[in-house]
């Protein structure tokens, strides 16, 4: 075992190191900031690196809650610890390890994941099915393959009428894409309805 | 604040404190939200996309060009405006590949992750969004004096050597 003088722990005063992407060889500070592209040392892939004062930030120390004291509230999820606060969403008290802050307000782990996965917390979402697309691809596609309209139709009309109110993308959006599906899928359905009445009016005239 | 890039189904998006790369399959968009207050450093690597791109459609041009005029030569007229027709939407998007410039994969990096920005795929495209990103960068975390990339680095590796090392 080696010991040095008392110093930080090495793993907070990691140096910083941007590596190129093709070979993942460190690169000189020398070529930050360059304003062109200039070789990477090692395999001579043109590379552009642009650094700003964050990469030279140090990162606060996580905080793992302090151990909770004869008289003083326990978080829920660590009887153990000391509560600091309460969840904004469900009012358990949480400790400063389970303590999430998100756009300054405190939320425990649980009502975070249940905020992102039911979309309760917008800047948390990351996903969205765009039921409009569908809906209009579902009216297209009975047109340019028109046995399977009859059943892509009433699907796509389904799907207009029943989002109609969902939200869209995150950038915002008109409705016409809805607008399109529900004429689309309305002309096809009459055009089904139409044709099986001629069908249907032919064949008793011949029988 | 608007729009900065987009390229076939993904896009970036500048917010005021920060930027939203949303990639779309049609059906579904997926988001990312990237600080600005978080981002260390901006990756870009030149690809060679522009050339293999070009070579792909080169070939069957080529391949439709003189079949067109073989076709001309030997009295079907039909045949070789259709492969006329081909080979012109072929060199339109051979043309607008060239113009649109060098192809490049641009790269984000925070304190926990690197992450493409798949938006950013032509230099000149990447150009265009960083002088619309730097002002938004500085404001969320100051500047860079001249020399202080040098010193910083400087003293982190004089901190880190100085550091104990310990094996368990």
């Amino acid at each position: 075992m080696i010991l040095g003088e008392p110093g930080p722990p090495r793993a907070a005063m990691r140096p910083i190191t941007l590596t190129c992407p093709a070979c993942k060889a460190a690169q000189e500070s020398s070529t930050f900031n360059h304003g062109e592209l200039t070789p990477c040392a090692n395999c001579g892939v043109p590379l552009q690196i642009e650094v700003f004062p964050a990469l030279f930030r140090r990162v606060a120390p996580g905080r793992d809650g302090e151990l909770v004291m004869e008289g003083e509230s326990t978080c829920f999820y660590h009887p153990a610890k000391k509560a600091v606060r309460p969840c904004e969403g469900c009012g358990r008290f949480v400790c400063a390890l389970c303590d999430c802050e998100l756009h300054g307000q405190h939320f425990c782990p649980t009502c975070l994941e249940v905020g992102q996965k039911k979309g309760k917390i917008k800047s948390l979402e990351n996903r969205r099915m765009l039921y409009d697309s569908i809906a209009l691809v579902l009216a297209g596609g009975g047109l340019l393959i028109w046995p399977f309209s009859c059943v892509t139709a009433p699907c796509a009309l389904y799907l207009a009428v029943r989002y109609w109110n969902a939200p869209q993308g995150l950038i915002r959006r008109t409705k016409i894409r809805y607008i399109l599906a529900i004429i689309l899928a309305t002309g096809e359905i009459i055009g089904w309805l139409v044709g099986l009445y001629l069908i249907f009016n032919n064949h008793k005239s011949n029988g | 604040m608007g729009f900065a890039a987009y390229a076939g189904f993904a896009s970036l998006w500048l917010g005021k404190d920060h930027m939203l790369c949303i990639e779309s399959t049609g059906y579904t968009e997926e988001y990312k939200r990237f600080y600005y207050r978080d981002i260390q450093a901006i990756i870009i690597r030149r690809t060679n996309y522009r050339l293999i791109w070009s070579l792909i459609v080169a070939v069957p041009l080529l391949v439709f060009v003189f079949c067109a005029m073989g076709s001309s030569s030997s009295g079907e007229i039909g045949l070789a405006v259709f492969l006329g027709i081909i080979a012109g939407m072929l060199g339109i998007i051979l043309f607008l590949n060239l113009i649109y410039g060098p192809t490049v994969r641009c790269y984000l990096k925070s304190a926990v992750q690197t992450e493409e920005l798949p938006s950013l795929n032509r230099l000149r495209r990447v150009r265009k969004a960083m002088v619309r990103l730097r002002p938004l960068i500085a404001a969320a975390q100051g500047q860079l004096a001249p020399g202080e990339i040098t010193s910083q680095t400087q003293s982190e590796v004089a901190s880190t050597a100085g550091s104990p090392i310990i094996n368990p």
